[in-house]
Formats: structure tokens, C-alpha cells, sequence
């Protein structure tokens, strides 16, 4: 483990230096002293909601990503974020990849277009290089969804009006996209419920759940134990829709929604893979107090379901509520999450309800601009209604605790 | 003694440049700050413009620094990025149509001002960013403080008061008046209702949009 270790960094410092002339790269590596939970994380197949449990004791790299542009003309530019990863094995993928065409024009309206595979910028919690969050290292509930299960690769066009061209206070963005993949998002929800971590999926990547035992059924027998969460099922098109209101940056607001517009009669059997018809509302709000205080909610609500009588089919929610305060080179950030995942059909053999409510406190010390020190603790506890078919409590509690040291460049 | 020491002092004035103090006010009477002032001499030989200089407009904390930039006309102007970050500059302004990628650790070549006027600087990526390059066909300018003044040392003679503020409804355009420098101190009053500029400030997770 440690050579493979080695060996990612030393992957990841030679790109960046090889594209450092050319364009502008950004890096970071992060290692973690983890003190986990005993229960097995979902990683490992287990019902663990953090991405960590007792057996990854010790030091991890917890990120290790290289966040690049590279300009290819005048309007055009190439996006990207390489990660490297250690758990649940070692990997090394794109999280992010796309092409932005954005035009100098003397129109004191704005637009641009990305093309490729990325995030839709629907959270204020992740405006960090390569979407890592600069407060908790444990991402929300809603977030760490975000990062294993949405992504979309298609088309995103965004008109901005900047106040700063019409010298307003109030700045407004509208973003619409359309896109292919990403038909098994939500399959997590189904049957692992919400989490909570910093562990983004890279493109092909497929995330594992506990073996519940409603998969054993012949309902659900094609459905395999993994979920490969941007793939292809249904050959239909997704889309969604965004606007970001922004009072000065004082106050900055942000609504999507996002259909995948999922067939959910479609199955991959090959991959085991259902297209869920996965739809849902998001609404962030930051609001900066002071320059050092800022106070950060976002709620999310939405449905997802698969089979030809959708026969899972789940409503889910979540929300949170992150207060952060920086005072010189400290910062202190505290969230409170509450999820949950609401069963709708009467596949009683199936039951996919699940909530729960966690908090999590972080205090980061940034030594230079290069070196960063944290600690964070974190505890959750939840309930699914489907972990008692396979021996375990139906409520959790749960603790994680880490030491943090990130470098970047 | 004495009256030869006074009219040596005369004469030392008559003939050097002395500080000439101009205040700014709106039209509400109240000093205003952050106006650009500049004297154009009737005669030409009253003034010449420096041959090279190279001042700098720097990108730092996403924002322009200096907000406004006077220079004189020929001037050349530098725009270090002083953020870890990309900043794509331009303008579309008459006086100097413009634009620069600037990467940190990346430096371009000065770009010099030949045409007097007011550039408005933007960045393509950072949409809130705003700046000023003011170009001027003088060697006598500046930016009056809180109180609304400047101080400007040109010789004595009849000159041109010329005046601009980022709250003109139209900013390529400039106040103007003829004055005689060398006794009173000088008060301009703005014709126009100054509309205050609305600021953006901004952090270094602001950039997610």
C-alpha cells in the first residue's frame, strides 16, 4: 500500500510539472491519521455511512488530485481533475473533463458553454480546486451524493448578467444543460441510503453497497451489487436547469433542477445497471455575515425509481446548515445534516427507507499558502429498514475523527 | 535686506513650479474623493510629457489594484497577476482596445497607451472586476484624496482643468475649465450627478460559478 502510495504521488507530481509550461495546473495532495468507525464502511460493502472504518486505521491519502486548464485559443479551453485514490483500492481517473468555449464579448451580457463531463455547479460547499470543499473535510449528506452519483456529461450553455456591466448590485447567471449517462444515479439512495465523505467517483467508476439481501430476489436479480453511476442505459437524453442570484457576493443563491429523465423499464444486464428515473429540486444559499463569517444551507428533495412498474421507488431529502468562521489563519467550520430516504412502493421485500442526522466540526490552520493542517471530528447516526435482513442493527451510531495535512501548488 | 530676500522669493516663484492645491466638489458641495484631475498648459512649453515611464496594473485578490491608473499619454503599462489564479484582462474602450491571458509566473509585455481617453479594464473569467486606466496628455495629474483635493506643482500660467470620476453617466467623457494658476487656490464643482459604482468584493472561494 504504501508503494502504491508513492508511486500516485509521484504520477501525479510528474503530470503536473510535464503541463505547468503550457497551462495552469493545480495540485494537491492530502493525507489523513483516520481514527474510524468499527462498522465496515460502504466502500468495503458494509452499511458504514463514512468513508472510513477501523480497518484504514492509520495514515491515508485522502486526496490526491491535479485540477488543470489548458487554453487551446483565445475562447477555448480544456478542463480537467485527475484524482488518485487508495480506498477501496488503488485508482487513478478523471472526476472531471470538458471543454469550455467562452467568448471575449463587449455584450455586457456573458456567455459560455462547457461540453464534456463535469459537475452542475448547483452547492456552495465545494468551491475549492477539484471540488473538494475548504471547510469540512467530510462533505454533506448532499454533497457527498453529488460526488459519487451526479455528474453529466453532455452540453451546458450559461448566460450571466454581471451586476458589475449594469452597475447593480444583483448578478444573475441562467444555466441549462442536456446530457447523456448518469441513468443509475440514485441506486445508492435505494439501497445505502445518504453518507457522508469526501470520496468523489471518477469516470468508470463503480461504488459498492452492502449485499442487501433484497437482491437476492428473483425482482431484483439482475441488479448488480455495485452501481456504476455515469453510465449509459436508456439512450435517452437528461437535462437541467439552474439560476444563481448573487447580491453583491454578499448573498449568493442558487436554484437546479435535474431530471435524468431515466427510463426506468432499462436495464444493462451486462453491467447490471438500471436507468432510475432520478429527478430533483436543489436550493444553496451562502450568506457572508461578515468577511470572516458565512453561513452555508442547502436543501435538496427529489424522487428516483427503477423497474418497469417502478417498483423502487423513493423520495429522498436532505439538508444542512454550515457555519463557518475564519479568524487569521484558522478556520472553524460546524455543519449539521439531516437525510432521508422515504419508500413510495409496495415491494415490501425491498424496504429502502432510511434518515439520519449527523454534525461535524472542523478547524483547519493554514502554516503557508502551500501547507494546511486540520483536525475534524464527525459522528452520525442512522436507520435503514434494510439492514436487519442481513444481521445487522437497524440504527447506527457513528464516529470518525481525523488529523489532516494538505499540501498544494 | 529684507525686500531684496522678498523679491528674490518673487522671482524664485515666478519662474519654478509651485504646489497649486485643487479641490473637487459634487454638485451637493461636498468634496469628492477618488477624481481624477489633470492640467492641460495653453502653452505647450509649459509642459512635456515624460519620455518613458512604466507604471503597473496589478491583478490582486481578484480585483484590480490600483482601482484607477493615471498615466500620461505614451505611457506603458504593465499587469502583473499577483493570484494563483488565471486572469483573462481586456477592454473595448476607444482609447485602447485590448486583451491579455495572464498566468502567473507568465509575464507579457507592457502595453503601451498611445491614445489619451478612459480604458475600462474587465476580466473574461472574474466578471466582477473593474478598472480604470486614465490616459492624459500632461505631466501634472492625480486623484484627489477624502478631503477632494490634489496637489499638483505645474509652473504658473492658464491652463486647462480637466476632471473625471468612474460616476460620470458617460466615463469616456471628461469635465473641463480654463484657469490661471498662481494665486487662489482653485475650486472645481462637478456639472453631473456623480452615480456611485457599485463594488464587488470578493474571497478566493467566490470564483465557483
Amino acid at each position: 500500500m504504501t508503494m502504491n502510495k508513492v508511486s500516485l504521488a509521484f504520477i501525479l507530481l510528474g503530470l503536473a510539472f510535464s503541463f505547468n509550461a503550457l497551462a495552469q495546473v493545480k495540485g494537491l495532495l492530502q493525507l489523513t491519521a483516520v481514527n474510524g468507525d468499527p462498522q465496515l464502511s460502504w466502500q468495503e460493502g458494509g452499511v458504514g455511512l463514512y468513508r472510513y472504518d477501523s480497518d484504514n486505521d492509520g495514515i491515508v491519502l485522502s486526496q490526491g488530485l491535479i485540477d488543470f486548464r489548458v487554453d487551446l485559443s483565445t475562447n477555448w479551453s480544456a478542463h480537467g481533475v485527475v484524482n488518485a485514490y487508495q480506498d477501496p483500492q488503488a485508482s487513478l481517473g478523471f472526476s472531471q473533463a470538458y471543454f469550455q468555449y467562452q467568448p471575449l464579448t463587449s455584450s455586457k451580457y456573458k456567455w459560455h458553454v462547457r461540453a464534456g463531463g463535469f459537475y452542475p455547479l448547483l452547492s456552495l460547499e465545494n468551491p475549492d480546486m477539484g471540488w473538494i470543499s475548504p471547510y469540512n473535510y467530510t462533505n454533506s449528506a448532499i454533497n457527498s451524493w453529488i460526488g459519487e452519483e451526479v455528474r453529466t456529461v453532455g452540453v451546458e450553455a450559461t448566460i450571466k448578467r454581471p451586476g458589475r456591466s449594469f452597475n447593480s448590485k444583483h448578478s444573475f447567471a441562467f444555466v441549462g444543460a442536456t446530457f447523456k449517462g448518469n441513468d443509475p444515479a440514485g441506486t445508492l439512495l435505494a439501497w445505502r441510503g445518504f453518507a457522508m465523505h469526501d470520496r468523489q467517483t471518477t469516470f468508470n467508476e463503480a461504488v459498492a453497497f452492502a449485499p442487501v439481501a433484497s437482491l437476492n430476489t428473483s425482482q431484483l436479480q439482475h441488479q448488480a451489487n455495485q452501481v456504476l453511476p455515469f453510465e449509459e442505459v436508456d439512450g435517452r437524453f437528461g437535462y437541467y436547469g439552474g439560476i444563481h442570484w448573487d447580491y453583491l457576493k454578499k448573498s449568493q443563491f442558487r436554484f437546479y433542477y435535474y431530471d435524468n429523465n431515466g427510463d426506468p423499464a432499462a436495464l444493462n444486464y451486462s453491467t447490471g445497471q438500471y436507468a432510475w428515473d432520478t429527478r430533483f429540486s436543489s436550493v444553496a444559499w451562502l450568506y457572508k455575515f461578515t468577511a470572516q463569517t458565512r453561513l452555508i444551507v442547502q436543501a435538496m428533495s427529489g424522487n428516483t425509481a427503477m423497474g418497469e412498474s417502478r417498483g423502487v421507488d423513493n423520495d429522498f431529502y436532505s439538508h444542512f446548515i454550515l457555519l463557518s468562521h475564519k479568524k487569521a489563519a484558522h478556520r472553524l467550520s460546524i455543519r449539521y445534516d439531516y437525510f432521508e430516504v422515504t419508500d413510495k412502493d409496495d415491494w415490501t421485500f425491498d424496504p429502502n427507507a432510511s434518515h439520519g442526522e449527523g454534525i461535524t466540526a472542523t478547524l483547519r490552520y493554514q502554516l503557508s499558502p502551500q501547507w494546511q493542517l486540520g483536525i475534524e471530528g464527525s459522528a452520525l447516526h442512522s436507520q435503514a429498514d434494510n439492514r436487519e435482513a442481513m444481521g445487522i442493527a437497524r440504527k447506527l451510531s457513528q464516529q470518525q475523527l481525523s488529523l489532516n495535512v494538505q499540501w498544494r501548488y | 535686506m529684507f525686500k531684496l530676500f522678498i523679491t528674490a522669493l518673487f522671482i524664485f516663484m515666478g519662474c519654478k513650479s509651485y504646489a497649486a492645491t485643487i479641490t473637487i466638489h459634487d454638485q451637493n458641495q461636498q468634496p469628492l474623493a477618488n477624481a481624477v484631475v489633470w492640467l492641460t498648459a495653453t502653452d505647450h512649453t509649459l509642459q512635456t510629457l515624460p519620455v518613458s515611464s512604466l507604471f503597473t496594473m496589478t491583478q490582486k485578490d481578484r480585483q484590480f489594484t490600483p482601482h484607477v491608473l493615471v498615466v500620461p499619454q505614451n505611457a506603458q503599462v504593465e499587469f502583473p497577476n499577483a493570484d494563483s489564479i488565471m486572469h483573462h484582462v481586456y477592454s473595448f474602450s476607444n482609447a485602447k482596445s485590448f486583451e491579455l491571458k495572464l498566468y502567473r509566473e507568465q509575464p507579457q509585455a507592457p502595453i503601451r497607451f498611445e491614445q489619451t481617453g478612459v480604458v475600462e479594464l474587465g476580466c473574461n473569467i472574474h466578471d466582477w472586476m473593474l478598472g480604470y486606466i486614465v490616459v492624459v496628455d500632461s505631466p501634472f495629474y492625480g486623484i484627489t484624496n477624502t478631503q477632494g483635493q490634489i496637489a499638483l506643482t505645474p509652473q504658473h500660467g492658464e491652463y486647462e482643468l480637466n476632471v473625471w470620476h468612474e460616476g460620470f453617466s458617460d466615463i469616456s467623457q471628461t469635465e473641463s475649465k480654463t484657469i490661471a494658476l498662481g494665486s487662489a487656490a482653485v475650486v472645481y464643482q462637478i456639472k453631473q450627478v456623480i452615480v456611485p459604482r457599485i463594488t464587488i468584493g470578493v474571497d478566493e472561494f467566490d470564483d465557483y460559478e
